[in-house]
C-alpha cells in the first residue's frame, strides 16, 4: 500500500495461501497495520486514534440510544427522560454520547492544528486534507443535527437560527430553507429528516476515515521534521521510520487511555458542564432564550458570523458591489462558511516549499496568534453580540482571513527557514541520543 | 466555598492540575464579580441603576422605529435596526413570533431587552410590545415553557422591573444577574451522595407545599423507593402514591396512583413543571465567559431553587389582575408565585429544622434528585471508569517505555 520500501504479507500455511490468492484480506490488514511510520513522531500524532475511537463511541452509543428514542416532537423530550431515568444505564449512555461529541472536536481542533503547524496539508498530502476537511465539514453537520434530537429548547432554537442561515442565501435561500426544514418553521418534519441524517453520516464519515487513511497510507505519515522518509532502499527506508504496530499502537493506545480518563471523569462527575442548561426545557415556538448559544465547537465559526455586520465597510462595499445582493446577513454566511473554506485551501495558499513549522521563524509567531485567534473567536462566540465583543470579534475574524490569505502565500516568498535536517533518523537521534549511562550524553550523534 | 468538589475530583484524575492556581483565579473572579455592577442587583441600585441601559437603548429605539417605517410588519425587519454594535447578520428578534422568527439572533434579543428596559413598559410601537413578549418568554419562559399566556403575564412583570434590573443584562451572560450563594450540598463533588433524610424531607415540602401547583411529570412514584434517592420501603411508597389521583385511559377516569405511575403534572398551568429545574436552572456565570466558576462551584441549578426559593423581599404589587411579588433572584426581579415557604410551615417527623432556608435546601436537594435521579450510580460509574483508565495508562506507559527503549536508547551505528 505503501509508497515506502517495506516487507509485505508472505502467507505461510496452505490455508492462508488459498485465502490469499481468493481474497487478500489478511495482507490488507498487515500491511495496514505494519505500516512504516516516521519514528519521530510527537504526541501531536495521537490524535488520529482518538478520533477514531470517538466515532466508534458515537457510532456504538448513538445506535443504544436510538433503541429507545422517539423522533417526534411529542415525545422525543420525553424519551430522552425516559433514556436518563428508566432504561439499564441510559443515563451513561446518553452522557458518553452528549461528551463523546464534545471530545471528537476537542480531538479533530487538535488534529487540525497539528497538520497546520507541521505542514501535513502540503504535497503530496493535498487529498488527505481535503478529505479531512470534508470529515470535519460532516462532523459539524452531524453534530448539530444531533444536538437537536433531545428537543430541547437550544435544539429548537439552534435549529431555527442554523436553518436560518440558509435562508439568508440570496433568490433561492428562502425555498431552500422550507427544503431543509420539510415546512416553513421547525418542526416535526425537521426533527424526523435531521433524526434520519443524524443516523446516516457517521457512516459516510467512516468511510471518509476509510479514504483518508488509504490516502495518507499511500503517501507515508507527515512528521514533525516535515522531512519525506528515505525511500532509496528498504533498510534506509527502515532507519527512518517503525512499524506502527507495536510501536505507535502501543502509544497511540496509552495516550488514549489518558484521554479517556480524564473523559470519564467528565462524564462521571459534571456531564452537563459542557452543555446549556436551556436544552432541559423542552422546544417551545413561543418562548425564545435569552441567549441562543451554539454548542462550544460551533464558537468560533459563529463569531464570524456575527462579526460582520452592516457597519463594516467590507459588507458595505459587497453590498454595493453586488446591488444589495450580498447583504450583511448573507456575507455573514459567507464569511462563517469561507472561513472553512480558507482552511480547506490551505494546501494551494501556502507558498512555502518547508512544511514544518518548527524550520519557520517567523510562520512559528503567526501560527501562535492564529491558535490564540481561535480561542479568542471561541469565547467571543459565546459573548453577547455588543461592544466591545463586536469589535474584537471582527479583529479576530480578519486575522483568520489574513492568516490564510495574506500572510501564508506572503511568507513563503519573505521568511527564510532554518535548517532541517537530512534524515528523520538524523532528528531522531538527536532528541534521543543514549540517555544516561551512555558515555557522551549531550552530543549529537547526528554531527 | 465548596472547593471540595474540584480538589477532590483533581485529586482523584491524579492529575497535576495547578490547582492553587484555579483556586486563586476563583477568588479573583468573585471579587470582580461582587466589584461589576452588572453582576449583583444590590451593586447595581446602588450605582445609577437605568443609566446605562437608557443610553444603549435610545439608538436601538430610534434605529428600531426606523426599521419598523420602512420595512413594517411584513418580513423581520433586517439588520438595520439594529444599534451601531449590534451584531446583524440575522433578523431582528421579535417581529414575529411564529415561522419568519427563523433567525432569531441572539445578540438581537439581547438588544430588544435593552429596549425594553428604557421603555420602561410604555412602549408605543407594536413591535416593542412584542419584543417584550419575546423576551419575558426569556426571562421566565424557561421555567413555564407551555403556555404563551404565562409569556404574556411575565412579560408585565419583566417590562415593569426592567429599570431595576436590566442593567444585569449587560453582564457576561445575559442570564446573569444577582449573585447566587453556593450551597455545600451533600452530592456536590465526585464522591458526593444524596442524602436520604434530606430527599425524604424535600419530599414532605414538595408534597405539602408544591404539589399544590406544581406537578413532577417525569418522575414515576415508584423511583422513590431507590436506594440511592428517598429510598422509601415500598408499602410506604403504595401509600403515598394513592394520595394523587391520576388519569387512567383505560378506565377513561381518575383513579389513585400506583407506585408505577409518575407524579402528575402541574395543576396550575401558569406553574412549571418541576422534574428537571434543577437542571435547568444555572447559578453560576463566568467570569467574563469562561465557565471557570461553574467549573469550581458545579451549574448550581439547585442553589438556584434555594436562591429563589429565600429571595423574596416582602414586596408585591398588582399588575394586569395578578399580584406579583417581588424576588432578588427571578429574572426581571417580579414573580407571579408567592412566597411558598415560611417558618415552621412543615413539621418534619424527626423535628429537624423547618426555617425557610433549610427547608428550601431541603426541597432544592429534592428537585435535584428528581432531575437526576441516577447521580449516585453516575458518580460510581465515573469513578470506576477513572480508577480502571488511570491503572490502564500506568500500564501501558510502562509497556510503551519498554518498547521504546531500545530505540531510543541505541546510537547510531552501534
Amino acid at each position: 500500500m505503501s509508497g515506502i520500501p517495506h516487507d509485505h504479507y508472505e502467507p505461510n500455511s496452505n490455508g492462508e495461501k488459498w485465502l490469499h490468492r481468493r481474497l487478500p484480506i489478511v495482507g490488507l490488514l498487515y500491511d495496514t497495520l505494519m505500516i512504516p511510520t516516521p519514528k519521530n513522531l510527537n504526541w501531536m500524532w495521537i490524535w488520529g486514534i482518538v478520533l477514531t475511537f470517538c466515532l466508534a463511541l458515537q457510532i456504538i452509543t448513538g445506535i443504544v440510544l436510538v433503541m429507545h428514542y422517539t423522533p417526534h416532537v411529542d415525545m422525543a423530550f420525553a424519551s430522552v427522560e425516559h433514556i436518563m431515568r428508566n432504561v439499564n444505564g441510559g443515563y451513561m449512555i446518553r452522557y458518553l454520547h452528549m461528551n463523546g461529541a464534545s471530545l471528537f472536536f476537542i480531538a479533530v481542533y487538535a488534529h487540525i492544528f497539528r497538520g497546520l503547524y507541521y505542514g501535513s496539508y502540503k504535497a503530496p498530502r493535498e487529498i488527505t486534507w481535503i478529505i479531512g476537511m470534508l470529515i470535519y465539514l460532516l462532523m459539524m453537520a452531524t453534530g448539530f443535527m444531533g444536538y437537536v434530537l433531545p428537543w430541547g429548547q437550544m435544539s429548537f432554537w439552534g435549529a431555527t437560527v442554523i436553518t436560518g442561515l440558509f435562508g439568508a442565501i440570496p433568490f433561492i435561500g428562502e425555498g431552500l430553507q422550507t427544503f431543509l426544514l420539510g415546512g416553513p418553521a421547525v418542526d416535526n418534519a425537521t426533527l424526523n429528516r435531521f433524526f434520519s441524517l443524524h443516523y446516516l453520516l457517521p457512516f459516510v464519515i467512516a468511510g471518509l476515515v476509510i479514504l483518508h487513511i488509504w490516502a495518507f497510507h499511500t503517501t507515508g505519515n507527515n512528521n514533525p521534521t516535515g522531512v519525506e522518509v528515505r525511500r532509496t532502499t528498504k533498510e534506509d527506508a527502515k532507519k527512518d521510520t517503525l512499524p506502527f504496530w507495536p510501536y505507535f499502537v502501543i502509544k497511540d493506545l496509552f495516550a488514549l487511555a489518558v484521554i479517556l480518563t480524564v473523559f470519564f471523569a467528565v462524564v462521571g462527575f459534571m456531564p452537563n458542564y459542557l452543555g446549556h442548561p436551556d436544552n432541559y426545557i423542552e422546544a417551545n415556538a413561543l418562548a425564545t432564550p435569552a441567549h441562543i448559544v451554539p454548542e462550544w465547537y460551533f464558537l468560533p465559526f459563529y463569531a464570524i458570523l456575527r462579526a460582520f455586520t452592516s457597519e463594516v465597510w467590507v459588507v458595505q462595499i459587497a453590498s454595493f458591489v453586488t446591488g444589495g445582493i450580498i447583504d450583511a446577513k448573507f456575507f455573514g454566511v459567507l464569511a462563517m462558511f469561507g472561513a472553512i473554506a480558507v482552511m480547506a485551501l490551505v494546501p494551494w495558499l501556502d507558498t512555502s516549499s518547508v512544511r514544518s513549522g518548527r524550520y519557520r521563524p517567523m510562520f512559528k509567531w503567526w501560527f501562535a496568534l492564529l491558535v490564540i485567534d481561535f480561542f479568542a473567536l471561541m469565547w467571543l462566540g459565546a459573548m453577547p453580540a455588543e461592544e466591545p465583543y463586536a469589535t474584537f470579534s471582527l479583529i479576530a475574524a480578519a486575522y483568520w482571513f489574513a492568516y490564510f490569505l495574506v500572510i501564508l502565500p506572503l511568507l513563503g516568498v519573505i521568511e527564510k527557514p532554518l535548517a532541517q535536517p537530512e534524515t528523520i533518523e538524523a532528528d531522531f537521534d538527536a532528541h534521543y541520543a543514549p540517555k544516561a549511562g551512555g558515555t557522551k550524553t549531550l552530543v549529537n550523534p547526528a554531527k | 466555598m465548596m472547593k471540595t468538589n474540584l480538589l477532590s475530583a483533581v485529586v482523584t484524575l491524579g492529575l497535576a492540575l495547578p490547582v492553587t492556581a484555579v483556586l486563586a483565579q476563583d477568588t479573583a473572579t468573585e471579587e470582580e464579580l461582587l466589584t461589576t455592577p452588572a453582576e449583583t442587583p444590590e451593586a447595581e441600585a446602588e450605582t445609577a441603576p437605568a443609566e446605562e441601559p437608557a443610553v444603549e437603548a435610545a439608538p436601538a429605539e430610534a434605529e428600531a422605529e426606523a426599521a419598523s417605517d420602512e420595512e413594517a410588519a411584513e418580513a423581520p425587519v433586517a439588520e438595520d435596526e439594529a444599534p451601531a454594535e449590534e451584531v446583524t447578520t440575522e433578523d431582528a428578534p421579535a417581529e414575529d413570533a411564529t415561522e419568519e422568527a427563523t433567525a432569531e439572533e441572539p445578540a438581537a434579543e439581547e438588544d430588544a431587552a435593552e429596549e425594553n428596559a428604557a421603555d420602561d413598559g410604555q412602549s408605543t410601537a407594536e413591535e416593542n410590545a412584542e419584543a417584550e413578549a419575546i423576551v419575558e418568554g426569556d426571562a421566565e419562559g424557561q421555567a413555564s415553557t407551555d403556555e404563551p399566556e404565562v409569556g404574556v403575564m411575565e412579560e408585565e412583570d419583566h417590562g415593569a422591573a426592567e429599570d431595576d434590573h436590566a442593567a444585569g443584562d449587560e453582564g457576561d451572560d445575559s442570564h446573569a444577574a444577582p449573585h447566587i450563594e453556593n450551597i455545600d450540598f451533600s452530592f456536590d463533588g465526585p464522591f458526593g451522595a444524596y442524602d436520604v433524610n434530606q430527599l425524604q424531607r424535600g419530599l414532605q415540602i414538595y408534597t405539602e407545599v408544591c404539589a399544590a401547583c406544581h406537578g413532577l411529570e417525569y418522575v414515576a412514584l415508584r423511583t422513590l423507593s431507590d436506594e440511592t434517592g428517598p429510598n422509601m420501603p415500598e408499602e410506604q411508597v403504595i401509600e403515598y402514591a394513592k394520595g394523587y389521583d391520576v388519569y387512567d385511559a383505560e378506565l377513561d377516569d381518575t383513579r389513585p396512583a400506583t407506585p408505577v405511575d409518575h407524579f402528575p403534572g402541574s395543576n396550575l398551568e401558569n406553574a412549571p413543571d418541576l422534574s428537571l429545574m434543577a437542571k435547568k436552572r444555572a447559578a453560576f456565570h463566568g467570569p467574563y465567559g469562561l465557565g471557570i466558576n461553574q467549573f469550581v462551584k458545579g451549574i448550581g441549578g439547585p442553589e438556584y431553587i434555594t436562591a429563589l426559593l429565600t429571595g423574596y423581599t416582602g414586596e408585591e404589587k398588582e399588575q394586569a389582575g395578578t399580584v406579583l411579588y417581588e424576588n432578588t433572584v427571578f429574572p426581571g426581579g417580579w414573580i407571579a408565585m408567592g412566597p411558598p415557604l415560611s417558618d415552621e410551615l412543615v413539621e418534619f417527623a424527626d423535628g429537624h429544622e423547618n426555617d425557610v432556608q433549610s427547608m428550601a435546601e431541603d426541597v432544592s436537594a429534592f428537585l435535584m434528585w428528581t432531575a437526576e435521579p441516577k447521580l449516585g450510580a453516575r458518580k460510581q460509574a465515573g469513578f470506576t471508569g477513572v480508577v480502571l483508565l488511570g491503572l490502564l495508562s500506568v500500564l501501558l506507559y510502562l509497556t510503551n517505555k519498554k518498547l521504546w527503549a531500545p530505540v531510543k536508547n541505541r546510537r547510531k551505528g552501534d
